[in-house]
């Protein structure tokens, strides 16, 4: 039995990165807000430097939702899927950003534009076969006020290379440009980062830290960075990573007009007779709820933002919510981030206290930067040398062809090298194909009985073509730096659930194509928005989180100033 | 006791170790009979960890390797045996310093499979036999009988998935029953002491590893890279924050 | 006692080895390459397989090329691996007065190697490991295992820890002999033979 509850303004299903920005311009606006988070609030004490905990317990887990809602995948329609591994995601008040790297970049202007720029520069036959990607409906300049506010909302540090056409080389030449610098410097470099950072100007590169949701000094009462070195999937003890539960919800909060559920469990939306959206449904333990509100916002990550559609079948949208074109599920991609390179160095490297976030990063090779007239594919990739070790995670690595992993010769070797492996995941322009999809699962389901996402991807030519390319400059680099042992990863097959997922809900003007219009709003159902990187119709050669966050407070900023015509 | 946000009290460090207590705390005295209890230790008594409270640095204790004398609560007699003699190969005792079995690896992974890892306590007692029975058909004894060169034969066979006659009785592959203990013996050799095993910081020093800090200067990272960081010998949980 | 057999070869075989044989024009002679406890064609002992003790099986050259100064040995097998071959075992700078290999070359790096063959070191195999891991076939198959020997003309002195590519790579143009000796294995039973 059902409880229906109080109707409120808007309902955002997931508060994690993108769900936690956009509460806080609705709040600060007035409007009610029911935020339904599946997790639970943590803080510091729950976020000890412990590597067995955070990388080999899977402590994000901690609340299983996602966990047991873990998408099955397959690489062709050919073939059945697979449900492997854990969920990448983790729900809690914050979500994911509770542990995520923070790696925090904005997208360069081409990746909203490849379309019409690749035309025009190689064209049109230079898009790849089968894809179907589109110009985003609105350009860099557009975000670039959501990018700004979300930085200083947060706290991002790093370093401008572009201040209103003004460039500065110790930051990204190649960036779009911003009308100031960071709201704080970036993080420090090591020793090792600044000789990778020699290396890659004696080759005529352009190094420059990297941009981080994480704090270099105090910023709103939060420390700056310990370094501590436990930063990958690991929480911040000291509050320096800027996670949405210590930043834009808390202040979401103090405003009153939040209010935030825990341990809720969205199962479906409701549609009324008008096809449009009349609240949500949701469990907390075994008790049934039912939320109305004048809006809803789904934020609960790609997967399951696109699974929430699929549910919510009515008369209206017998197929899916807002799935009348076929669209929910379309033009998704995981974003191509592995193919990586390792190497071994004859020297300490100093990166037992550091973080994913802290490194050195190259966009030479990135997007269009580069001529791509005698290449057979079109994007690139982003170089990035982080910091990031951990006692375990050392001790487990590559031999390089030194022998035996374990054993008394062996503990020889890892005394030694200990400190001399680099290892370098590499971000690389992702498009979608029409043959890459998400949708139910035909066997496997949930707790509930409810079918989970299948991934259907497959990285084709022109991924595996730059992932070969981006490998072969990664190794330039690091023997530059004075690696003597260099080795790669696979060019990548399936398209496995991922941390960048994208698409699903695309964002366009044109409803045959894409789900939601250029504010973030369905093109069915005008009162049902969605928020996170499902909405994205191209990856770029970096992290989608702070692109997903800017926009979804644009979405937000759009819907109190379009209230009454989305909401009455 | 939540507010009205649904806040509630951090988890604690106690509950997220739940029963780590259970077989650690009765396996600390040698000779002790470890019997399944109900407490949870609040805070690492010296013998577990080998550390004194409030002493980091300088030269620790060292305790006896704390196996072959009770049974384990997830194991019996015979499957220490066998998994002790297999540890010690993986990370032997030498002029490297301490191996596995002094860092209390057997204790790490007794624990885990208490708490954390249960369903992994099936793939343990039906890899311990297979690696038993292989030994005795290939090398012609039991695996604690073989001489360290066949001990180390025997486990590059099963590592590399070539331990696979029919009968011996790896269930999925000789080679994920390898990966299983060795990755289990990893944690206890190098990950944090709160869970038993890198006892007087072996694991941790085999590795130069400087220990764990909640804030590193630019000034530690400088000589960290010189080679003049003193390491600290903490438990992340001897941070007070994390109690 | 030991029952030498020799080897039945024709012409020198060229292994997928490509030009890495040739010599300043001339062919790479035969010679003989036999082994106490193996015969060519016929089925390997299990105590060269992980079905028994997997030690590294003997073998006896004679009749090396006249100017002869150092040997490699690779043992593969061309039914496995993508692509094939499969390497089982990589041995080189094995000293050109050696008769042979003797049985059970050590695999742990610290054991020395014995006096015989003082010098020899091992390359990396299939499995990445710098030492002899024997015949493990699918149940049911057999496969065929090569023993290729190569005598050289020169102390090349390679370091240690080689894959097959590289090693062929470095002695190419220095290979002045070549014989494969090959023998077969099918996985025993576990439990038809108890030990």
């Amino acid at each position: 039995m059902s409880t229906q509850l109080r109707g409120t303004d808007v309902v955002i299903v997931g508060l994690g990165a993108a769900g936690g920005v956009a509460a806080l311009p609705l709040a600060e606006a007035g409007l009610s807000v029911v935020g339904l988070e599946a997790g639970t609030w943590l803080d510091q004490r729950d976020f000890a430097p412990d590597e067995i905990r955070n990388n080999y317990r899977d402590w994000p887990m901690l609340v299983k939702k996602a966990e047991q809602e873990r998408p099955t995948s397959r690489a062709t329609s050919a073939t059945t899927a697979n449900q492997i591994g854990g969920h990448p995601m983790m729900n809690a008040v914050g979500g994911t950003t509770l542990h995520y790297w923070a790696q925090s970049w904005r997208l360069n202007p081409w990746d909203f534009r490849l379309v019409s720029e690749t035309t025009r520069r190689y064209g049109a036959s230079r898009i790849p076969y089968g894809s179907t990607v589109e110009d985003w409906p609105f350009g860099y300049d557009e975000l670039e006020p959501y990018y700004d506010r979300v930085e200083r909302e947060l706290g991002i540090s790093g370093q401008a290379g572009n201040i209103r056409g003004n460039i500065n080389s110790r930051g990204n030449r190649f960036e779009g440009p911003r009308e100031r610098d960071f709201p704080m410097p970036p993080l420090r470099w090591t020793a090792f980062h600044d000789r990778m950072a020699d290396a890659a100007r004696s080759m005529g590169w352009s190094p420059f830290p990297g941009p981080a949701a994480i704090n270099t000094e105090t910023y709103q009462n939060r420390p700056g960075c310990g370094y501590h070195g436990f930063c990958n999937k690991g929480g911040c003890p000291i509050n320096a990573k800027n996670a949405t539960h210590i930043t834009t919800i808390p202040r979401a909060v103090d405003t009153g007009n939040l209010k935030v559920v825990t341990r809720a469990h969205v199962t479906t939306l409701e549609v009324g007779t008008d096809g449009r959206v009349s609240g949500v449904n949701y469990v907390v333990g075994s008790n049934e709820y039912f939320q109305p509100a004048k809006v809803v916002l789904i934020a609960s990550y790609t997967y399951e933002n696109v699974r929430l559609l699929l549910l919510s079948k009515s008369r209206a949208y017998p197929d899916g919510l807002s799935n009348n074109h076929g669209q929910v599920g379309r033009h998704y991609f995981s974003h191509h981030q592995g193919a990586g390179v390792g190497a071994l160095f004859p020297y300490d490297i100093g990166a037992w206290y550091g973080l994913p976030a802290q490194g050195v990063a190259v966009d030479d090779w990135a997007d269009d930067n580069f001529d791509h007239s005698d290449l057979d594919f079109i994007g690139g990739g982003n170089l990035w040398a982080m910091s990031d070790r951990r006692p375990i995670s050392a001790a487990s690595m590559s031999t390089y062809g030194q022998g035996r992993n374990w054993g008394s010769a062996w503990k020889r070797f890892i005394h030694e090298h200990s400190d001399r492996t680099h290892g370098a995941y590499i971000q690389k322009t992702t498009l979608p194909y029409e043959d890459n999809y998400l949708d139910l699962d035909p066997q496997v389901t949930d707790p509930l009985g409810l079918p989970v996402i299948r991934i259907t991807g497959q990285y084709k030519d022109n991924e595996r073509a730059i992932a070969a390319f981006m490998q072969d400059k990664m190794e330039e680099w690091y023997r530059e730096a004075g690696a003597i042992e260099v080795n790669r990863g696979g060019l990548g097959n399936t398209m496995g659930a991922s941390t960048h997922a994208y698409g699903g809900t695309r964002m366009g003007d044109d409803s045959e194509t894409n789900v939601v219009d250029r504010w973030g709003f369905s093109h069915e159902a005008p009162n049902l928005g969605v928020l996170g990187a499902s909405v994205m119709g191209t990856s770029g050669a970096r992290n989608p989180t702070l692109t997903s966050q800017a926009l979804s407070w644009r979405t937000a900023a759009h819907l109190v100033e379009s209230w009454t015509d989305i909401a009455e | 006791m939540t507010d009205s946000n649904g806040r509630r009290p951090a988890i604690s460090r106690r509950d997220l170790l739940r029963t780590a207590g259970a077989a650690g705390a009765a396996a600390l005295v040698p000779g002790a009979v470890a019997a399944v209890t109900e407490e949870t230790p609040a805070t690492p008594s010296p013998a577990s960890t080998g550390e004194v409270q409030g002493q980091v640095g300088g030269s620790l204790p060292s305790e006896p390797a704390p196996f072959f004398a009770r049974p384990l609560t997830n194991l019996t007699a015979r499957e220490t045996e066998i998994l002790s003699a297999m540890v010690d190969r993986l990370i032997p005792s030498d002029e490297m310093g301490p191996g596995a079995l002094e860092a209390g690896v057997i204790r790490y992974i007794d624990r885990a499979l208490s708490e954390a890892e249960s369903d992994a306590a099936d793939a343990y007692r039906s890899g311990l036999a297979a690696l038993d029975t292989y030994s005795r058909y290939t090398r012609g004894g039991p695996f604690i009988d073989l001489s360290t060169i066949d001990q180390d034969s025997v486990l590059i066979d099963v590592q590399i998935g070539a331990a696979t006659g029919a009968g011996v009785g790896f269930v999925g592959g000789s080679g994920s029953f390898f990966n299983l203990v060795k990755s289990h013996t990893w944690q206890g050799m190098f990950g944090d002491p709160e869970y038993g095993g890198n006892v007087n910081f072996a694991g941790w020093d085999l590795l130069d590893y400087p220990g764990v800090r909640l804030r590193v200067s630019p000034e530690d990272q400088r000589r960290m890279e010189a080679g003049q960081l003193e390491p600290v010998r903490r438990s992340a949980y001897d941070y007070s924050i994390f109690e | 006692m030991k029952v030498s057999v020799p080897v039945v070869l024709g012409a020198a075989l060229l292994l997928g080895v490509g030009s890495a044989s040739a010599l300043r024009g001339q062919a790479p002679t035969t010679f003989i390459v036999e082994s106490p406890t193996m015969t060519t064609g016929r089925f390997m002992p299990r105590d060269y397989s992980p079905d028994g003790r997997n030690l590294s099986p003997p073998l006896s050259w004679r009749g090396l090329p006249i100017g002869t100064r150092q040997l490699a040995v690779i043992s593969q097998d061309y039914g496995a691996g993508r692509p094939p071959p499969w390497v089982h075992w990589i041995i080189y700078n094995i000293p050109g007065d050696a008769q042979g290999l003797p049985e059970g070359i050590p695999f742990d790096p610290d054991q020395p190697m014995p006096a015989e063959i003082t010098g020899a070191v091992q390359g990396n195999n299939g499995w990445g490991l710098p030492a002899y891991r024997g015949p493990a076939p699918p149940p049911g198959s057999v496969h065929n295992y090569h023993f290729a020997v190569f005598a050289l003309d020169e102390e090349l002195n390679l370091p240690p820890g080689l894959d097959r590519g590289e090693l062929l790579l470095a002695i190419e143009g220095h290979v002045i002999g070549q014989v494969d000796m090959v023998t077969l294995y099918e996985r025993q039973p576990m439990n038809e033979f108890p030990r």
